[in-house]
């Protein structure tokens, strides 16, 4: 494959670009879904191709192709050349990249065993065993399993002289259980909502999650669900659990952290960003005991690689560092804008036809050090949720409301029993803020998150938010119409 | 014989007794985007996705590739009829469809839109730079144009096709702490009144500064058309397809032929109508022009092949790709106008708010169709029949089945908007909408 990529650098070196490169990405992926009984999704998928970026006195120019030939490679460069060219009729001052050591180098996954490798009967034979758990009560009308893989082996290879080979690996299950009474409907799901756990690995990761152990307790839950109390509205101190945390990581720090919307680059569709480069190094996101790291070198995590997009190598930096914003997720053209002369390196692309975009690394809540018992134990009156059903924040990533799939009332440091709709609102930093504890590493886990989106053209990519369950002071909770 | 085709008789031939469909999608795009009044972002892609469907003796398999030499061919169709062969039977398997016939559909491809350059797209973008230059106001945005082509083919006779060009262009203008949106979609990019757009965003941003505190609370709303979009949109994802309404998650659940929504409120989705689109599903089935909701009450929902059999009907030719989660649903909606303009509907209102457009909306309870969600990009205070004040943004919690059967006036002049699709929509003014908290900007 570099033989045919080296094309696009020697038209991009002829026409002496600032700088140029071209990822070409094999992306074999399978999906399986049982549902009710019946198979939902059997898909295996297989696809190549190639994105060209070019950087054309200053100006930048993206194309993407599939036809695996010289001349088409050769005719996509000249495409992104360019359309680099018609980039500089509206320009300010030329794009510089921040500087970065040339590599060549190989990168893989690590893995116990190919997911690709384990026959179709035996994913069906656990999904079905699954379906059948679920649907032991009539009132679960939607019983749902699946099971999704996926390779992307890449070639990157830039004007620099970089020569990046990697192989990355991610594997994800998970199941969801509907009851339905009356008017009322409730979904329970294991181990997490929106698509399951996915984390990089390969088979193994499925079998760590003991998948069928947890079934019957799951269609339980969602039967208990519909006869239980709404969460009613009220200010109480929450315990946040499950990937519900790390979505409130991933929404309210992540993407809020990220430098091209913070500089105003996604100010048309997603939005910009609270975190603003003059609150750098001193503004208070959270509580002291808050401490945010990314690092894109953690193992099992989903945008965890030797090198990013933008042939940076894998780092680790706090984003926030004892409740102080101290650092963004970066690329090489804006790392600069905060005086910093080399990325992070948090840049990537969704497959081979997108162009590298700024994105969310790996990014975690470091454990605290309070036993889980003792966390919940301090509380007279509380709630705890668990696992995300629904997500809004506003475009500067201030206002936030989150609903959950399940919430415990905590009353005198105990669980008091189980309500469902629960949500809550708050604002960004002063949530943050009123974080009085995190459980220790005991409970700390990996949550992965396999369908970020941001973009235009849109852009899907995953990455992971590793946490404890968290106490947060005085929340908004049980907000509905 | 396309290049398309021949794929298609090379792996039929391949697929052997197998029932065998394939759907080809073919996808050219270039989108230019700006930001901070200058370019940011670039690109151009083509691709072309194939999608084979194999089915045997109740057991069916899904391949996806987009490489198609003759070894790539056979090593997707052998891995798919291997993965046939470790499947038990499903007695409830449909077989794939038998082709019916297509009416013709409207032309809604435009080479010259397809053709746009990269030239032209910066020289729109600078056009609107240098007005918020001049006025000191900071431009954001996306212009886009391509086209997307569809094939659906089955070794039973089906072979369908469809294609068509689009261009979308999208601004947001920042005036101080003021903020404007504006937005056009085209099949042809001859209809995208560019003027209009940039003037009505730089319009509302410079009406958006100094945006003042307003107390959540319940409201009176004037839903400019795609605000009122954003939230329909639910109500249809969740309300109207065959197989929410089978499983019993629906809002509309044992309701047709009974009052669900305002009596103002007539929904169609039709392929041919004023939101047009795709004429075909994805099973090759024609897609019928379906009333939904007249006059606030339910008068069908819309199927594929295998919900219209669990509910006893035929197919409305509303199937996604197959086999599908979410089962059917509606694609091309069409609000029914009501009368008067968006001015005439604020002139209407003696205290409430005028919002533009929505943001971040998600579901909470499907049952009510519960969402939330920011406003966005232009939210003013009404007061005494006239635009007042700008106000920060505010987040909604609020029932949609609630609210939209709660209209006080439905517009007379609908837009197309892209939400999920096209839908068309007039502006809308509701009584009694429920915000839940405030923002600081």
């Amino acid at each position: 494959m570099f033989k045919l990529a080296s094309k696009a650098i020697e038209i991009a070196d002829k026409y002496g670009v600032d700088f140029g490169d071209i990822r070409v990405i094999e992306e074999r992926s399978q999906e399986l879904g049982v549902k009710n009984g019946e198979i939902a999704a059997l898909t295996d998928q297989t696809t190549l191709g190639y994105g060209i970026r070019v950087l054309y006195k200053g100006a930048w120019g993206f194309a993407s192709g599939s036809t695996m030939t010289e001349r088409a490679v050769a005719d996509t460069a000249l495409k992104a050349i360019g359309i680099a060219k018609a980039s500089r009729l509206l320009m300010a001052a030329p794009v510089r990249l921040a500087r970065e050591p040339v590599y060549n180098d190989f990168w893989q996954t690590p893995f116990i065993k190919d997911p690709f490798t384990v026959p179709v009967e035996t994913k069906l034979d656990l999904l079905f065993k699954i379906d059948a758990l679920l649907r032991g009560n009539k009132k679960i009308r939607v019983a749902s399993s699946e099971m999704s893989f996926v390779r992307e082996h890449q070639w990157h290879l830039t004007t620099e002289g970089s020569r990046i080979e990697q192989v990355l690996l991610s594997s994800g299950a998970s199941y969801s259980a509907t009851a339905v009474q009356g008017a009322e409907v409730q979904t329970r799901a294991y181990p997490c909502t929106h698509g399951g756990q996915t984390l990089a690995g390969g088979w193994e990761i499925i079998e760590a999650l003991n998948m069928a152990d947890h079934a019957e307790r799951v269609r339980d839950e969602a039967v208990a669900l519909l006869t239980a109390p709404n969460c009613a509205a009220g200010v109480k101190d929450l315990v946040i659990s499950g990937n519900q945390l790390a979505l409130q990581i991933h929404e309210s720090v992540g993407h809020a952290s990220e430098l091209d919307r913070v500089l105003g680059y996604e100010e048309s569709y997603a939005g910009s960003s609270f975190a603003t480069t003059d609150k750098f190094g001193k503004f208070r996101y959270g509580s002291p005991i808050v401490n945010l790291v990314a690092d894109a070198t953690l193992p099992g995590g989903l945008a965890t690689a030797g090198y990013d997009d933008d042939a940076v190598k894998a780092q680790r930096w706090h984003i926030v560092k004892d409740g102080i914003l101290s650092g963004y997720m970066t690329n090489r053209e804006f790392c600069g804008k905060i005086g910093k002369d080399r990325s992070w390196g948090s840049c990537r692309a969704d497959g081979y036809s997108n162009i590298p975009i700024t994105r969310i690394c790996n990014l975690s809540l470091m454990p605290g050090s309070t036993p889980l018992e003792q966390l919940v134990g301090e509380i007279k009156d509380g709630i705890m949720m668990e696992n995300n059903m629904s997500w809004s924040i506003d475009q500067k990533r201030l206002n936030f409301q989150f609903g959950c799939e399940i919430g415990w009332l905590i009353k005198n440091g105990k669980k008091a029993g189980m309500v469902r709709n629960p949500t809550y609102q708050g604002i960004t930093p002063e949530f943050w803020g009123s974080c009085d504890a995190i459980a220790d590493y005991s409970q700390w886990r990996l949550w992965g998150v396999a369908n970020c989106g941001k973009g235009q053209p849109g852009q899907r990519a995953m990455m992971c938010h590793g946490s404890s369950p968290a106490r947060f002071r005085k929340v908004k909770v049980g907000v509905h119409g | 014989m396309t290049n398309i085709e021949k794929v298609c008789e090379k792996v039929f031939k391949l697929a052997g007794k197998a029932q065998c469909e394939v759907l080809a999608e073919t996808r050219i795009g270039a989108l230019t985007r700006f930001a901070d009044n200058v370019i940011s972002q670039n690109v151009a892609s083509s691709s072309v996705n194939f999608s084979v469907r194999l089915l045997d003796s109740g057991r069916t398999a899904k391949v996806n590739f987009n490489q198609t030499d003759d070894a790539s061919l056979k090593h997707a169709v052998s891995s798919g009829l291997e993965i046939l062969k470790k499947q038990k039977k499903d007695p409830a398997l449909l077989p794939l469809a038998k082709p019916l016939p297509l009416e013709t559909a409207k032309n809604l491809y435009f080479r010259e839109t397809e053709e746009l350059t990269p030239d032209y797209r910066a020289r729109r973008a600078a056009e609107l730079v240098k007005a918020c230059k001049k006025a000191s106001q900071t431009a954001y945005g996306t212009f886009e144009n391509g086209a997307n082509g569809f094939v659906i083919a089955n070794n039973l006779g089906l072979m369908a096709s469809h294609m068509e060009s689009s261009a979308v262009y999208s601004i947001t203008v920042r005036d101080k702490d003021g903020f404007g949106w504006a937005e056009c979609p085209a099949f042809d990019a001859r209809n995208i009144n560019f003027a209009e757009i940039n003037e009505t965003a730089r319009a509302k941003a410079a009406a958006g500064r100094a945006p003042r505190d307003v107390k959540p609370g319940r409201y009176t709303v004037v839903l400019e058309p795609q605000a009122a979009a954003d939230l329909l949109v639910y109500l249809s994802a969740y309300g109207f397809g065959g197989q929410f309404y089978n499983e019993g998650r629906s809002f509309v659940c044992g309701k047709l032929g009974k009052k669900v929504l305002s009596p103002l409120l007539t929904i169609t989705d039709d392929a041919r109508g004023a939101a047009p689109g795709l004429p075909f599903d994805f099973e090759g089935q024609p897609r019928r022009k379906v009333t939904l909701v007249e006059n606030g009450v339910l008068n069908a929902l819309v199927h594929d092949r295998r919900t219209a059999k669990t509910a006893g009907t035929a197919s409305t030719g509303h199937a996604l790709p197959q086999p599908s989660h979410m089962g059917p649903l509606p694609l091309n909606l069409a609000v029914k106008p009501g009368e008067g303009t968006l001015a005439d509907l604020i002139k209407g209102t003696e205290h409430g708010i005028l919002v533009t457009q929505f943001h971040y909306t998600n579901l909470l309870k499907p049952q009510e169709v519960e969402m939330t969600g920011m406003t966005r990009n232009g939210t003013f205070m009404i007061e005494n029949g006239k635009i007042a004040h700008p106000v920060k943004n505010l987040r909604f919690t609020q029932s949609m089945v609630e609210a939209f059967g709660d209209i006080d006036a439905v517009g007379g002049q609908a837009s197309n908007r892209l939400v999920w699709g096209q839908i068309s929509c007039p502006p809308m003014r509701l009584s009694n909408f429920n915000f839940s908290s405030a923002t600081k900007f």
